[in-house]
């Protein structure tokens, strides 16, 4: 009686750790361009592929805050599970943000031009609103500088490495 | 023999169960709760008690949307789009920056504050925008987020903060506000109430009055009034989440509350009156901080901030 229970247990012990690791089929997308697949759960480690947005991936493992997943070429490697959505995003069409018409994502250019005919600037709209409102030319400067704030992947993927966030967060190296 | 078959039957079950039927469950189980709204693409509208009535009765929409119009219900205004979005944000941000003393302009702070908030919004649920955050001159503790991803912080209240973790808690709220178009579903119906018809960029270039209306409306909302306390409450949670995916430790939002509940009635933040009461925010953030206890061992990044923060 002993060893048939000794031995239950043991066939659930061995059961449970596959629970965790097995294979789920189950779909997932990717939130936002520039996701990056990797060889182990790390951005550092070597590229695998780069997912744009709405790329569908099949989960292959779930470990930690990391998915394993099976690319649509049959390629496997690691995502940063925050990263992927359950849903396939709505893919926008047009819209002007700087980020927006410097990672290609936006595919009409700004309808309305910002003053000076640069992506930077006001949009003639805000421009109209300042003098309107007679705003401070200080402030609109600084505003044109928020929106000249670009933070490169390299130089956040350095600054969640030192801190140990983002996606190297949970223990992944 | 026959004790042999029942156990590696018993096997075989258990690996088919295990990537069939039972596939996704420990992920579910453990999965940190969300608020509902999380669930909800930004932009979506509810459906209406007249909605739900026709689904019910097994009523065209057609129809439904008929009767609305006859109720007097109508929502004649469109969803505002991304393009007019972000140009109401740059009219706040200059409203922002004319009344909380400008621009604190060190460089390297300005950056740093960016890239805390790069690192959350990338795991919002509203990754694709470009979020952008300034630091205000103001010595008043405030934070505000408008809308098209302009969030703002200001100097006063980074000075009360002791680590990093503190401030994703604070500009994971500003984020959720934008990930779920709070200002600009109260804009929007605010601009039903007023009778504006379109709310497009050739409209509010056309119109350079109700643009300025609009704007009036939503920077009294934003810095004096406050949005909904329900609103708040969401981004509350949804902060919780959103800093808890950066990996921060996500008590930081709870830790700055406790340092605005004890300042009550000393310190100058209009938190005071555009929030809900404090105690009852930290009620609540408490019980949600439950979900989130394996994101305890996380980091609070004391030192960097505190180095970021003496080199400004």
């Amino acid at each position: 009686m002993k060893s048939r229970t000794a031995r239950l247990w043991l066939l659930f012990l061995v059961w449970l750790p596959m629970m965790a690791t097995t294979a789920y089929g189950e779909t997932m997308y990717a939130k936002k361009s520039n996701v990056k697949v990797t060889t182990e759960k790390s951005p550092l480690s070597k590229s695998v592929a780069t997912l744009n947005m709405g790329d569908a991936v099949e989960i292959v493992e779930k470990s930690g805050r990391h998915y394993q997943v099976k690319l649509a070429n049959g390629d496997k490697g690691w995502v940063f599970k925050f990263k992927l959505a359950d849903n396939k995003p709505e893919v926008k069409k047009g819209g002007s943000s700087a980020l927006a018409v410097l990672t290609g994502e936006s595919s009409v250019m700004a309808r309305e031009a910002r003053s000076g005919g640069s992506i930077r600037g006001l949009k003639e709209t805000t421009a109209l609103y300042a003098k309107k409102k007679h705003i401070d030319p200080v402030h609109q400067r600084a505003v044109d500088q928020m929106d000249a704030q670009l933070v490169s992947d390299k130089e956040l993927v350095e600054f969640q490495r030192v801190g140990v966030i983002g996606e190297f967060s949970g223990g992944a190296q | 023999m026959k004790k042999r078959i029942v156990y590696f039957g018993v096997a075989v079950l258990m690996i088919a169960l295990t990537g069939q039927a039972l596939a996704g469950i420990f992920d579910e189980l453990f999965k940190p709760q969300q608020s509902q709204s999380e669930e909800e693409a930004p932009g979506q509208e509810k459906k209406g008690l007249v909605d739900g009535l026709g689904d019910l009765f097994g009523v065209k929409k057609e129809e439904v949307d008929l009767l609305k119009k006859g109720l007097g219900v109508v929502e004649s205004l469109q969803p505002i789009g991304e393009e007019e979005e972000i140009t109401i944000g740059q009219a706040v941000a200059l409203e922002a920056f004319s009344r909380f003393d400008g621009a604190y302009t060190n460089e390297a702070l300005v950056r740093y504050v960016n890239l805390v908030g790069r690192t959350i919004a990338d795991v919002s649920d509203r990754p694709n925008l470009h979020y952008k955050f300034a630091i205000l001159n103001s010595l008043e503790q405030n934070a505000f987020a408008a809308p098209g991803g302009y969030i703002f912080v200001t100097i006063g209240l980074l000075k009360t903060l002791s680590n990093e973790a503190e401030l994703a808690g604070v500009l994971a709220h500003e984020i959720a506000h934008v990930t779920q178009q709070h200002m600009l579903k109260t804009i929007r119906r605010g601009a039903i109430l007023s009778n504006v018809s379109e709310f497009t960029m050739a409209a509010m270039k056309k119109d350079p009055e109700m643009f300025a209306g609009v704007i009036d409306e939503a920077t009294n909302t934003l810095f004096n009034k406050g949005l909904d306390k329900e609103l708040e409450y969401e981004a509350d949670a949804l902060g919780i989440e959103y800093a808890y995916r950066a990996g921060y430790n996500p008590n930081g939002l709870k830790n700055y509350l406790n340092i605005l509940h004890s300042q009550h009635g000393k310190a100058e933040s209009r938190f005071f009156s555009t929030h809900p009461p404090t105690k009852k925010r930290l009620r609540k953030v408490k019980k949600q901080l439950r979900n989130y206890e394996d994101g305890s061992s996380f980091p609070t990044l004391t030192t960097r901030f505190m180095a970021s923060m003496e080199a400004s």
